[in-house]
């Protein structure tokens, strides 16, 4: 309703420039000029701290996945150099930040879509192919667990939707 | 390697590629576009849209991923290499 009145507002303006009365009207038109350039001053700067507590709740979901991520990461490499091995668990380590990276890499691209790109990049896909390629050349590091490391962001962000939603219920 | 173990290797790592980057492609294509789309009429709701479009490209990407580790593999690590 709001933005209805602002969009018949702003259309108005431009019917009394195009036909400025007369006389004594002319002050008048330019006060209303005047007040639509507070009003639109004004509504840039209510769009601008809209936009500011958006992408503070951007970063602060960021923030709360890359906890999660690092708590599972820190929880898997534990149980597996407890219960696996050493080796196993280094690779799961390598995997792992890996992994982090490729989703720091995918969320600063989504982060971008809109403002300064149209489209998603996919430079974050270079980060598996690094993986691979660092393991089939360093004989210290195991493929199958290095590939479990990479994909354990999903059950992070699982445990994030999972979070989210239950906050949202009790809230 | 075997000569026909290494053509085969590189058609399969192709097709793994290719075949498997078409759906999560279109997908992430149209969520893309749903997610600028919802900016745009809504901005206060701007943070909300990216974190659920970071969520979804996350778990859509991964089928990208699946094929091109699998074409790594046989690039870079053939288990049927004699």
């Amino acid at each position: 309703m709001q933005r209805d009145s602002e969009y018949l507002l702003a259309s108005s303006l431009p019917q009394s420039n195009a036909s400025p009365p007369e006389g004594g009207e002319d002050r008048l038109g330019g006060s209303r000029d005047s007040s639509s350039f507070d009003e639109s001053t004004l509504d840039l700067e209510l769009s601008g701290e809209v936009n500011l507590a958006a992408l503070e709740e951007y970063a602060q979901l960021q923030r709360s996945i890359f906890t999660t991520a690092l708590v599972v990461t820190v929880l898997s490499f534990t149980l597996g150099a407890l219960f696996v091995g050493i080796q196993f668990s280094i690779s799961l380590l390598v995997g792992a930040l890996s992994g982090l990276i490729y989703l720091r890499l995918l969320a600063r691209n989504i982060g971008k879509l809109g403002k300064s790109s149209k489209t998603v990049s996919k430079v974050q896909l270079l980060v598996p192919v690094m993986l691979v390629l660092a393991i089939s050349r360093l004989p210290q590091l195991d493929l199958l667990p290095a590939l479990i490391g990479f994909i354990l962001y999903k059950p992070s962000l699982a445990l994030q939707v999972f979070f989210e939603s239950r906050s949202r219920l009790s809230s | 390697m075997d000569s026909i173990v290494t053509a085969a290797s590189v058609v399969a790592a192709g097709l793994a590629v290719g075949l498997g980057a078409i759906g999560p492609g279109i997908g992430q294509g149209s969520a893309a576009q749903g997610a600028v789309e919802g900016i745009a009429r809504q901005p206060e709701a701007e943070g909300k849209i990216r974190g659920t479009l970071l969520l979804s490209f996350a778990f859509m990407e991964s089928l990208t991923i699946y094929g091109l580790v699998v074409a790594l593999v046989l690039l870079f690590a053939n288990p049927f290499a004699g």
